[in-house]
Formats: structure tokens, C-alpha cells, sequence
């Protein structure tokens, strides 16, 4: 009988593969584990394991790129980089992946929190070195997070509207990001922290825009409609500053209203070159962590540092005209 | 692994043709014989050559074949499951030259339906299980019901179905994923839960298991049943079927149903294996599981294909994702590889020969 035999088949196939497993498993037993946690020590090779969260965003391939051109200085280090292009399952795979080649540390960059905390643990129970990076998980069963601080950044740019953008006070629109985001909350109380000093500034009002660039220029359009006389746009990332810019602009008041983002990534469609060319007043810089993570590792790796800070805050870079071709060169951006 | 000897499928008996393509046709002895079960049993002899070609590739470490180390066969089990699970429902669907769109969205729905009635509505896992599995078992029947009813086909209907699944995921779960805590307290799952993201004796996970438990008995229901033959008939050509006196529309909203019961029983295997249900998980799962089933031999057209086909598929498309990680494969590469195996699977099956 045909099907009995590729049953059969497919049986076979199957037990081979498990029985296999279950061998090598045993087999294993006796050095598993242990060969994880590389000696430390200059002048030897590390492998560098970093799972992003999805690299279609460009904040992520920002930070990937920032881990591996940092690794790059270091003498010993090699960076392998997976995609969870945005799926738990993948990510926790791509995880155990890199348990399997016996990487010596682990980057990652969560994509949720929950779901990552078992994978994250089985690692570091094995012995390896792990840096969360932006997004945390839960529990504390990593070796040292290093994430931005969106209240702090949504609060440098409330005191730059306060004292150096609006002096004599004036009407603000906010533009927010995804509602029920972390970043969004934290960068809209931030904001409002900052320009507290200043009672002339009023918010007259806040839309979302989701953090697309399409959105926050049909958010633009209709906050035109209702306040004619907006003197600036404060929005919780760059692609939607540029989105409310393009709706003022075809309103003609691109001129009379000012303009402000948040991330600063050094690529050519984003926000540094932005204010380098006049679109944007001014942008803060959101920090990826990769150069971090890096140092962080060869400390860890090379230098064979036992104590690294378990949460490190990153600060933030307010980019205006003046230094925007700097700290574009700076942070490494593509000309 | 031994190949099937071409031989012994001649001696087989020739009363009673299964239900398969062309059964009625019989190739001349020697080579033809051989040539065509290299056809037939392509997915089988793509697996194997994978499986060794990643032996082979693998990089080693400390002498140890790292894709056949300790755990990382396991591993691919547990990764390829719910595409695997949700293969199998598909291989149904395809067979009677249908197609469901819906499954990764019903996914998503069933992950955050158990993690939603566990922590929130306090039930217990069986009842949290089969209100679920009724769920999907539903949503299927109900649009293999629109297909057979009204006659839209089966593209529309569940692309229109993967929309309302993953609307109502978003709208169930507050369009946050919900966290799944273990304990006896008030909003909190029961641990026995938690053994979906475990293994038996610690070497097989316990969606692997469930996976090739679910893929031999649908390779058993498609070996040997009547719903079977009805299935290949209704795929083969759907007036003769009618004809010859197949419920044809009760046969189709079977097969959805069965897509959707699969979909959700794998959405609470995922929600189990992350502790967590979001609305947004198991986007684009869909189109995972039909390229399983495509490398497994299945025709889209219907009427033609196998389900060991499917399981080798979905374990192939495993593999491959495994030995392309280990190699450190950049990510966008993957997806170019990966483009590449569907169509050379799908050209293979274009190649066997037609005799007529």
C-alpha cells in the first residue's frame, strides 16, 4: 500500500530525527552548560549574539548598525545579527539559535516584554551575558539594561520650547505617538513637565498620528482647520513632524509655524538631516544603546569587569541647526 | 532512511486504487516507476536532502555538529509546531482546491481567547480549552458555510474572515496582548498550563508532540477514510463529485471547520509557549503554512497531494530556518532563500511527467 508505506516513511523519519535528539541530549550532558560562559580575557575571539525586534523599523536598524560598527573597533569581536521581523515566537527562536552556537554574550532588543523573559532567562542561567537594550523584560534575569528616557527627552524639549523656541509663549499642537504606548505617555508628560516654566505657552490641542509620517499630516490638515493660528508642532518623533510640515506647507504656513521631533537617527530621511535642512527647528535625540551594549561587553568580555550597572539611562541630544551636521557625523550617519 | 522501493509499490495490489491522483494509471515497470516516485515522494527526499546538506554545513563547535546538538533538533520541532498544526488544517482546505487566509489572524484570536478567559474570567484550563477550540471550530464552519451557501470563493471569504478574526482579537484583548501569570490567585492562569512551553523528559517539547500527534492521525483520516475520498473527489473535479453523490457542501464546511479548530488549537499552544495573548501574533502564519504545504507536494489547484507531504514541508521549511541561523544567513538573504525553495518545490511538481 502506497500510503502505508510513506507513512511508514514519515514515521521512520520522525523517530530518527527525535531518537537523534534524544542521544545527542544525553550525550551532551556532561559539557552543556558550562562552555557557554567563555573565559574572559584580551586577545581572545567572542561571538556576539544580537536579536532584534524587527529591523523594517529604522530606529532598529539604527541600532543594529551602531552595535555592529562599534564591535568593529573592537579586536576579537564578531556580531551576528537575527531578525524577529516583529514576531515573539521568531524572536525566541532566533534566541535559542544563538544558545545553540554557543555565542559568548547576548544583545536583544525585545520585541514585548512577556513573552522574551523565558528565553532571556534560559540564557543567562546558562552562563551567558545578557544586554537588554530599549525594551525590557520582566524579572531580573539579565545582566544589565541600557534604554533612553522618554520622560527626559519629552522634557528637554518642553524646557527648549520654554526658554529658547517660544520665549514670549505662543499656541502649541501636539502630535502623539501610538495611544497606549509607553514612549507616547512618557513623551507627552515629559513635554508638559518642561514647559510648565513658561505659562504663556498654551497646548491647544492633541491628536494622534500613530508615528507615521501619512498620519500626522492629515492630523496636521484638520488641527490647521480648527486653530489658523498655530505657532508650533510639537511631535513625539520625526516622521510625523515632517508629515504635519508638509501639510503646513501646502497651506502656505510652513514659515510661520515651527516645528520639533524626537529621535534623531543619523540617516538621510531622518530627523538630523531634517533640521540640518530647515524643516525642523530643532529634534532630540533617542538613543539606540548599540555603542553602549558594545562597551558595555568588551567590559564584560574583555576586561573581565564582574560589576557593570544593572540599568544604565541614556540622556539625550538636543539637535538644532548648529550642530546638526556634527553630531550627524557623530553618530556615525551615511553622507 | 531507506528510499521506498519502487518495486514493492509495483506488487502493491491494484483493486480498491486509494484515493489518490491519477490512481487509475499505471506507468510502464523500471525506470518510469522510479521517475514517478521520485515525484511522489519529492517533499520526503527534499527533507532528507536538507536534512543531511545541514548536517553537512553545520558549523561545529567543541567537535559537536551544532545542528544536531543537544536540544537544537528539538528545537526545530518546537519552532515549525504551529506552523505545522496549522498546515495540517490546511492541507485540507487546499486539497479541495480551496484556500484559508484566516488562519494566522484565528491564531492570534485563540491565543488571546485562552489567555483572556484564564486570567481575567478565572476558568479553568479544560473549559478555557474547549470554549477556544469551539471558537475556531466556529469561525471555520461558518465560512466554509459562506463558501458552500453562497458560493463566494474561498480567497474572499477568508481573507474578509482574517479582517473580522483579527478585529475581534484587538477588540477582546483591549488591543494590548494579555499578560498570562501562573499561581492560584485571582488573575492568574493555572500552572498546569505552563507545561505547553516544556518538554516530555526534557528533550521533546510538548507542541512537537502535539504537532506529530495531530499530523499522523490527519495522515491516517486522509490514508484510509470515506471524508477523505470525498475530499480528493470534490478537489478532483467538484461536478463529477456532486454527481456521484459526494455532499459536497457539507464536505467543505467540514474541511473549514477543521482549519479553524487546528488554527485555534495552535493559538493556545502559542499563547502557552509565550505566556502572554496578543491580538497581533500569527500575522502571516497563513502564508507560512501554505508554503508548507506547497513544498509538500499539494497542488493549489486541489484534488492532488499528500499530508506526509505537508509534515515533511513543514519540517523542511524548519530545518532550513534552523541551518540558515546557525550560518549567521543574513536575515534579508533567509527570505530570498526561502523564496527560492517554495518556487523550486512548486517547479518540481510542474517537471513530473503527465501521461495521458
Amino acid at each position: 500500500m502506497r500510503y502505508a508505506r510513506r507513512a511508514v516513511a514519515v514515521l521512520a523519519l520522525t523517530v530518527l530525527a527525535t531518537t537523534t535528539a534524544c542521544s545527542v541530549e544525553k550525550a551532551g550532558d556532561g559539557n552543556g552548560g558550562t562552555d557557554a560562559a567563555a573565559e574572559c580575557g584580551s586577545g581572545k575571539e567572542f561571538l556576539i549574539g544580537m536579536s532584534q525586534a524587527n529591523n523594517a523599523e529604522p530606529y532598529r536598524q539604527v541600532m543594529n548598525d551602531d552595535v555592529s560598527n562599534a564591535a568593529k573597533d573592537v579586536p576579537g569581536f564578531k556580531v551576528v545579527v537575527s531578525d524577529a521581523a516583529q514576531d515573539n515566537s521568531k524572536q525566541v527562536a532566533d534566541v535559542e539559535n544563538f544558545i545553540s552556537q554557543g555565542i559568548n554574550l547576548l544583545i536583544i532588543s525585545p520585541n514585548e516584554a512577556k513573552p522574551l523573559t523565558a528565553v532571556v532567562k534560559k540564557a543567562y542561567d546558562q552562563g551567558i551575558p545578557v544586554i537588554v537594550l530599549d525594551r525590557k523584560v520582566e524579572g531580573d534575569a539579565y545582566t544589565a539594561f541600557i534604554g533612553g528616557d522618554n520622560v527626559a527627552i519629552g522634557k528637554a524639549a518642553g524646557e527648549y520650547y520654554a526658554k529658547t523656541l517660544l520665549p514670549q509663549g505662543g499656541k502649541v499642537v501636539e502630535i502623539s505617538g501610538l495611544p497606549g504606548s509607553t514612549p507616547a505617555a512618557e513623551r507627552a508628560q515629559g513635554f508638559r513637565e518642561g514647559v510648565a516654566s513658561n505659562p504663556q505657552i498654551q497646548i491647544v490641542a492633541s491628536q494622534t498620528a500613530e508615528w507615521l509620517r501619512e498620519k500626522g499630516q492629515s492630523v496636521m490638515d484638520a488641527m490647521l482647520k480648527a486653530n489658523p493660528d498655530i505657532n508650533a508642532v510639537y511631535a513625539h518623533n520625526d516622521p510625523m513632524a515632517e508629515g504635519a510640515y508638509l501639510a503646513a506647507k501646502a497651506a502656505g504656513k510652513e514659515s510661520t509655524i515651527k516645528f520639533t521631533g524626537i529621535d534623531a537617527l543619523p540617516v538621510p530621511s531622518g530627523g538630523i538631516k531634517a533640521v540640518e535642512q530647515g524643516r525642523l527647528q530643532a529634534t532630540f535625540q533617542y538613543p539606540t544603546g548599540g555603542r553602549e551594549a558594545i562597551d558595555m561587553a568588551k567590559k564584560i568580555l574583555v576586561d573581565c569587569q564582574k560589576d557593570v550597572p544593572k540599568t544604565t539611562t541614556l540622556g539625550t541630544t538636543q539637535i538644532t541647526k548648529d550642530n546638526a551636521a556634527q553630531v550627524y557625523t557623530q553618530l556615525g550617519g551615511k553622507q | 532512511m531507506t528510499p521506498p522501493n519502487p518495486t514493492a509499490v509495483e506488487e502493491a495490489p491494484a483493486g480498491t486504487p486509494p484515493p489518490r491522483r491519477r490512481p487509475s494509471l499505471r506507468l510502464p515497470r523500471d525506470r518510469h516507476a522510479l521517475v514517478d516516485n521520485f515525484f511522489r515522494f519529492q517533499s520526503l527526499f527534499g527533507l532528507v536532502a536538507v536534512f543531511l546538506i545541514a548536517i553537512a554545513v553545520s558549523p561545529v563547535r567543541n567537535g559537536e555538529n551544532i545542528f544536531l546538538s543537544s536540544g537544537n533538533l528539538a528545537n526545530i520541532v518546537r519552532a515549525v509546531s504551529e506552523i505545522g498544526i496549522i498546515a495540517v488544517g490546511m492541507t485540507f482546505v487546499i486539497l479541495i482546491g480551496g484556500i484559508d487566509l484566516s488562519v494566522g489572524a484565528v491564531l492570534g484570536l485563540a491565543a488571546v481567547g485562552s489567555a483572556t478567559l484564564m486570567v481575567d474570567s478565572g476558568m479553568g484550563i479544560l473549559p478555557t480549552v474547549l470554549i477556544v477550540l469551539l471558537i475556531g471550530t466556529a469561525f471555520g464552519a461558518t465560512q466554509g458555510a459562506i463558501v458552500a451557501r453562497i458560493g463566494i470563493q474561498s480567497f474572499i471569504v477568508t481573507l474578509a474572515g482574517l479582517q473580522a478574526a483579527r478585529g475581534i482579537a484587538r477588540m477582546w484583548s483591549g488591543g494590548l496582548g494579555v499578560p498570562i501569570a501562573y499561581g492560584d490567585g485571582p488573575k492568574e492562569a493555572p500552572e498546569a498550563f505552563s507545561l505547553l512551553s516544556g518538554s516530555i523528559n526534557g528533550v521533546l517539547p510538548v507542541p512537537a508532540v502535539l504537532f506529530i500527534a495531530i499530523g499522523i492521525g490527519a495522515l491516517l483520516v486522509l490514508r484510509s477514510t470515506a471524508f477523505a475520498r470525498h475530499v480528493y473527489a470534490i478537489g478532483g473535479n467538484e461536478k463529477a463529485a456532486r454527481l456521484s453523490g459526494v455532499p459536497v457542501r457539507r464536505v467543505r464546511i467540514t474541511v473549514f471547520a477543521i482549519s479553524g479548530l487546528l488554527a485555534a488549537l495552535a493559538g493556545i499552544i502559542h499563547a502557552g509557549q509565550l505566556n502572554q495573548g496578543s491580538p497581533n501574533d500569527g500575522s502571516g502564519y497563513e502564508l507560512d503554512a501554505i508554503a508548507a504545504v506547497v513544498i509538500g507536494g499539494t497542488s493549489l489547484a486541489g484534488g492532488s497531494g499528500s499530508m506526509g507531504g505537508t509534515i515533511a514541508g513543514a519540517l523542511l521549511l524548519g530545518i532550513l530556518n534552523n541551518i540558515l541561523a546557525l550560518n549567521n544567513i543574513d536575515a534579508n538573504v533567509q527570505l530570498v532563500v526561502k523564496g527560492l525553495v517554495i518556487v523550486a518545490a512548486a517547479a518540481l511538481q510542474k517537471l513530473r511527467p503527465r501521461i495521458s
